[in-house]
């Protein structure tokens, strides 16, 4: 390819990448400006794209009631007990499926157990709430949604877990094991490790799962605990919807997995790399 | 005591591998196995670390039964043929590992850590991680993590066949000259016959089932039991001809089943090899007992010359090998690199039938030891 060739296709690309970039960034920033405009402005029937006014007494409005920073908190709980219980009992599943395929049942159990991600989970929405309501007496709890979560969460750390320990080189632990240690301490010391970038990204996916969820999270609690999905939508007064305050508080939502993202990214990479390239 | 005993140990998985194998190794033995790959050779040793447990027979190590201990109660340290370094800690913890698992005093583990990594030159390098250091003194690492576990038996599986020339020979040197390994009990593995010659006090062959025969370096190159055994030690490989014994003329002869090539057979032979009453045998001739003959030589004893013509020339430095026909027969032969042999040239190749061997064609058992 000519100089000139590779400079327009260059020049394309980067125009291409630009106007998917704005694309993709539009709705974050009608959202931004959304949640900073007055409400007599939202209403308007002509959208503006810049507002008269920056209302920053929004966030005031936001963080003076008490509900919506309980919501945050108990979402934060939530997520994080969950993908905290996911990422431990996964990995405890994925060594014994990766390293005694037989003595844990095999391809057919680990299949079995990535198929708990297959059905569409609305259809166990109504027997979930009834049992979780048995059991408990009542679902608007934080610990129903920590557990009902692992439903989704554990099949998924369970399998990525799982190829994650079939790449660790057994030899390593058998090493480790020549060392004179037991196969517990060998686990933490040696196998663990090498693990590590893929059990973070499986953290990640498994701690956005919960912070995002809203179908469950609306079915079994709402009162005495909120998640910030539910929270979303109740910016109202009366008859009128304050979709100002709504698209604000869901803008801050955004922020904790974005720099969790950016925190975890290095790992992310090479987590996901991991089963694909060896090395 | 260090001494390792090995009483009719089996393992097999589809087929047999170690077949009611029986092997004692003395302390400060410096045993070494040695094998074509797949024979079974680092399952012997995996079975004598733990890491695979017997179908039968018994493991004993200095005195006590160790064949239902798990690998982290043994007394043994054993190198792998991939080093399996852990990446993730420093050359130092590397080496410190073994005596981290006992959980030693800090101080005591810096000093033997210390020890063992300037006794292997590594001393420089203890900071580093695996993937910043070089194949030699990765397995000088892997060397030293067994080195400073101070167990009653070492395994070295294949720790050197994957370095260079040069770094190769320099570790040869140090597994001769290292105290620690004669203290103990060592068994090495390796399918290089000359890193068995070289290292071995005693040699044991890997065959179907387990080891064909234990020697000296001397006996098992010089005195194969059996055609096994002679077609995997030495470089080039024996030449070995199915062969026809007939006497003709009082004169017993070997006689190529597929050529017309005959050979007289030596007379200390002719005897053991009961007048010939044997029928076919498996004819071995070792390529430095057949050479070619320079102009003026005379012969001697039982050399026997025949004609051939040069089809393949390989001067290797030191010495050459030269692979001919004769009357039918492809020979190897070593020669010196000095004279270059074209294709097609006739040569006369002597053969010092005095140093043949005849293996049984079915039981491959040397007849004439």
């Amino acid at each position: 390819m000519s100089e000139r060739n590779y400079r327009l296709v260059a020049i394309l690309m980067f125009v291409f990448l630009g106007l998917w970039a704005l694309i993709s960034l539009f709705p974050y920033y009608f959202q931004f400006i959304t949640g900073f405009k007055g409400i007599e402005e939202v209403n308007r029937i002509t959208p503006t794209f810049w507002p008269d006014e920056f209302m920053w007494s929004n966030l005031d409005l936001i963080f003076s009631d008490e509900t919506n920073v309980a919501a945050l908190l108990d979402t934060l709980l939530i997520a994080s007990a969950n993908t905290a219980l996911a990422v431990f009992l996964g990995s405890l599943a994925g060594y014994a499926l990766a390293r005694f395929p037989r003595q844990a049942g095999g391809e057919n159990m680990a299949f079995w157990i990535l198929s708990n991600r297959m059905f569409p989970p609305v259809a166990i929405l109504l027997p979930m709430f009834r049992a979780f309501d048995t059991v408990f007496g009542s679902t608007d709890n934080h610990i129903s949604l920590i557990i009902l979560y692992l439903v989704f969460n554990m099949p998924l750390a369970t399998w990525l877990m799982m190829v994650f320990f079939r790449d660790a080189p057994r030899e390593l632990e058998e090493a480790a094991y020549l060392d004179g240690y037991s196969p517990l301490r060998a686990f933490f010391k040696i196998t663990l490790p090498q693990v590590v970038p893929g059990m973070m990204s499986v953290a990640l996916l498994c701690w956005i799962f919960a912070w995002n969820e809203y179908l469950f999270a609306n079915m079994l609690v709402g009162s005495n605990v909120a998640v910030n999905t539910i929270q979303t939508p109740g910016f109202v007064q009366g008859a009128q919807k304050l979709w100002n305050l709504a698209a604000l508080f869901s803008l801050i939502a955004v922020i904790p997995p974005v720099v969790l993202f950016l925190v975890l990214r290095r790992y992310m990479v090479r987590g996901l790399s991991l089963g694909v390239v060896k090395g | 005591m260090a001494r390792l005993e090995i009483e009719g140990l089996c393992k097999g998985w589809d087929f047999p591998v170690i077949d009611r194998m029986d092997l004692t190794v003395e302390e400060g033995e410096f045993f070494v196995v040695v094998g074509p790959s797949g024979i079974g050779k680092t399952t012997l040793l995996r079975l004598i670390a733990g890491l695979e447990v017997p179908n039968e027979g018994r493991i004993v190590l200095g005195g006590k039964d160790i064949t239902r201990l798990p690998p982290y109660k043994r007394p043994v340290a054993m190198t792998f043929e991939s080093y399996a370094l852990y990446p993730h800690l420093s050359v130092f913890e590397n080496i410190a590992s073994p005596l981290r698992a006992r959980r030693l005093p800090r101080a005591e583990v810096q000093q033997r850590v210390m020890d063992v990594a300037r006794l292997l030159k590594i001393d420089q390098l203890v900071a580093r991680r695996p993937a910043e250091i070089s194949g030699g003194q990765k397995q000088r690492t892997a060397l030293g993590r067994t080195l400073v576990a101070e167990p009653e038996a070492f395994l070295l599986d294949e720790p050197i066949s994957h370095l260079d020339a040069k770094i190769r020979h320099e570790l040869r040197a140090q597994f001769h000259t290292l105290e620690a390994l004669r203290r103990v009990s060592n068994i090495y593995v390796t399918h290089d016959y000359a890193e068995a010659l070289s290292l071995g006090d005693r040699i044991g062959v890997a065959g179907p089932g387990g080891l064909v025969q234990i020697g000296t370096a001397h006996e098992v190159f010089e005195r194969p039991e059996t055609l096994f055994v002679a077609e995997h030690m030495g470089q080039p490989s024996i030449n070995v001809l199915d062969c026809e014994l007939t006497s003709e003329n009082g004169v017993l002869f070997a006689r190529h089943l597929e050529s017309s090539l005959a050979l007289p057979v030596a007379q200390p032979h002719v005897e053991r090899l009961n007048g010939g009453n044997v029928g076919r045998v498996s004819y071995g001739i070792r390529p430095q007992y057949v050479s070619v003959m320079e102009d003026g030589e005379n012969l001697r004893g039982e050399q026997h010359v025949v004609d051939g013509t040069v089809t393949l020339f390989e001067p290797l430095g030191t010495y050459a090998i030269l692979i001919a026909e004769a009357g039918g027969a492809t020979i190897t032969a070593l020669s010196s690199p000095e004279h270059r042999y074209e294709h097609g040239e006739s040569v006369r190749l002597v053969v010092d039938t005095a140093q043949a061997f005849f293996f049984d064609r079915d039981s491959g058992k040397n007849l004439v030891l």
